[in-house]
């Protein structure tokens, strides 16, 4: 697991090389296109034009809870079994 | 030149203040550029500029029903120094244009010196507020120039940077004090100099309110922002807000001004609370935003977006649905894994996730909010544990069953190291049991001598329902 971490980093670092030049040349260009709140194209607009008034952020249900329970609990109580035997055993080791 | 002073008297007499502002716009063809820059020759300028303004005038002024539409004499001079400034960055812009077809490198026309002709523009627009007179209703014309300003400022960073990697590649390497980061924006932060100035026109200006200056407040704070968080000093920002809300008992309400104004606001006004990480606050601001912004504008809504989920995760603790995200791409790139892990308690992929998108995330500052998501993973997991577990035999006959409430720590300890293949130590489990309960995720207290950790029997993961 580590030696194919190291592995991985490495090759990483040599891809990463080219990439930077390239970066290095225009970064301030990069960072205009993606960071910055653009101009709109009018000044101003109605209420019915506004994301409020499209199903945007009014309508709640466009955030979800942050956790779920539809999933087969049963999966992960035997997987949890298994691994308790697991941890127990190289305990006992 | 002629066509442009007499759509310049037509807005004075109407007192249309974007029409006016149009007249002052460098985004105009070769042609038209031409055709203004060659009307006159830098001898005459001045009095050809001062006659068409006071020609034209008169012909609108006879042409409408308006009475009395003439301009003071003081007026008259500040727009002819405004026009005068104007030609002669058209001139500019004519010469970098000429020198681009024709690729020759002779000319000395850069947009250094394009960015110098144009603020010499802006300094006649505030001369002009301060001294000849100009009526508050022309603050659009500080809009195009403070607009273009930044533009060329942008430009002229760009343009020197090059020529220096160019020129210096050898010699960089010698000079050891050398500040590239304060060097690199040197024209930008000009420009937010000249930009404070008309900040401070605006905020200044005394009139009464429906003649007042003020108005042009928003934009010009707006464009501060823009250029405070390109040059990554975006904490300048806070000193506006004093600024601002010091003199806000006498300012006109956010209200009532343009909806592209009141969104670019309060977008800025949410990214620097969220930076302060003030999350609260940030999500009432980037909400506002969102709600009003307009429906089509795609790469706004998502930026907003960019800042507003990693604030829903720490307030309220929800996700963005697919449908939220559906029509941002990199929306969901940036953000569905993650939620899938954390809604699924899965610890250790959240992890893995986070470092892969590390690098955006750090450029896009959300990686430090985002890490606290894992708090939220976690939750998620030691909740799935307490299910597992099922349900005790009911004491009474008939009882509703209850879950079991105590649940052993080597439990927590093996659905921890079920996803990465990492034993934790009960100590080490301990203390992230601990602190959930602390931040309030998780009710209950651990029995140490017994390795169990025992949960509230009402709401043991407080706001999930159980």
């Amino acid at each position: 697991m580590a030696s194919q971490d190291a592995a991985n980093k490495d090759s990483k670092a040599a891809e990463a090389k080219p990439e930077q030049a390239v970066a290095d040349q225009k970064p301030a260009a990069a960072l205009e296109e993606d960071d910055e709140f653009e101009d709109f194209p009018v000044d101003d607009w109605e209420a019915e034009d506004t994301e409020a008034a499209n199903g945007g952020e009014g309508g709640k249900h466009l955030w979800e809870e942050s956790w779920d329970d539809d999933d087969t609990s049963d999966d992960f109580s035997t997987q949890l079994k298994e691994e308790l035997k697991k941890v127990e055993a190289s305990k006992k080791r | 030149m002629d066509s442009m002073l007499s759509r310049f008297a037509e807005a004075q007499v109407k007192c249309l203040g974007y029409d006016l502002s149009h007249t002052l716009s460098p985004d105009l063809s070769y042609e038209n550029l031409r055709a203004v820059y060659k009307s006159c020759n830098a001898h005459d300028v001045k009095a050809v500029i001062k006659r068409g303004i006071q020609n034209s005038i008169q012909n609108s002024v006879a042409g409408s029903q308006v009475v009395g539409g003439q301009l003071p004499k003081e007026e008259v001079q500040g727009w002819v120094e405004v026009y005068h400034a104007y030609w002669k960055a058209v001139g500019e812009l004519l010469a970098i244009q000429e020198s681009s077809t024709t690729n020759g490198k002779s000319s000395n026309s850069s947009w250094s010196t394009i960015y110098e002709s144009w603020k010499e523009l802006l300094s006649a627009l505030i001369r002009g507020y301060l001294s000849h007179g100009f009526e508050a209703w022309t603050v659009p014309c500080l809009y195009v120039a403070g607009r273009h300003l930044r533009v060329f400022a942008i430009k002229a960073d760009t343009e020197r940077s090059n020529n220096m990697s160019l020129e210096s590649t050898a010699e960089a390497n010698f000079e050891d004090d050398f500040n590239p980061e304060s060097e690199k924006n040197q024209m930008l932060e000009d420009c937010a100099r000249q930009l404070n100035r008309v900040f401070n026109l605006c905020l200044s200006d005394r009139a009464p309110i429906d003649q007042s200056r003020k108005w042009g407040i928003y934009y010009v704070i707006n464009l501060l922002f823009k250029t405070y968080f390109k040059l990554n000093s975006a904490s300048l920002s806070k000193n506006i807000l004093k600024a601002l809300s010091a003199g806000r008992g006498d300012m006109p309400a956010l209200e009532s001004f343009p909806k592209s104004q009141q969104v670019t606001f309060k977008y800025y006004e949410g990214v620097l609370c969220f930076l302060e990480e003030n999350y609260v606050e940030a999500e009432k601001h980037l909400t506002k935003a969102l709600d009003m912004c307009h429906k089509d504008a795609l790469k706004n809504k998502e930026l907003i977006l960019t800042y507003l989920v990693p604030c829903h995760l720490l307030t309220t603790h929800t996700l963005p649905s697919q449908k939220l995200l559906e029509p941002y791409p990199r929306l969901q790139k940036l953000f569905l894994p993650l939620s899938r892990h954390i809604r699924k308690g899965e610890l250790h992929a959240f992890d893995l996730a986070l470092q892969e998108g590390e690098d955006e995330f750090v450029k896009r500052r959300i990686y430090l909010t985002l890490e606290r998501g894992r708090d939220i993973a976690l939750r998620n997991l030691l909740r799935k544990v307490f299910f597992a577990g099922g349900f005790e035999e009911p004491k009474a006959e008939g009882g509703k069953p209850v879950r079991r409430t105590r649940v052993p720590i080597a439990e927590f300890a093996a659905a921890i190291s079920l996803g990465s293949q990492e034993t934790l130590d009960n100590d080490e489990v301990e203390c992230l049991l601990a602190n959930m309960v602390y931040k309030n995720l998780m009710k209950g207290y651990i029995a140490r001598e017994r390795g169990m950790m025992v949960l509230s029997k009402s709401g043991a993961f407080p706001g999930t329902g159980i």
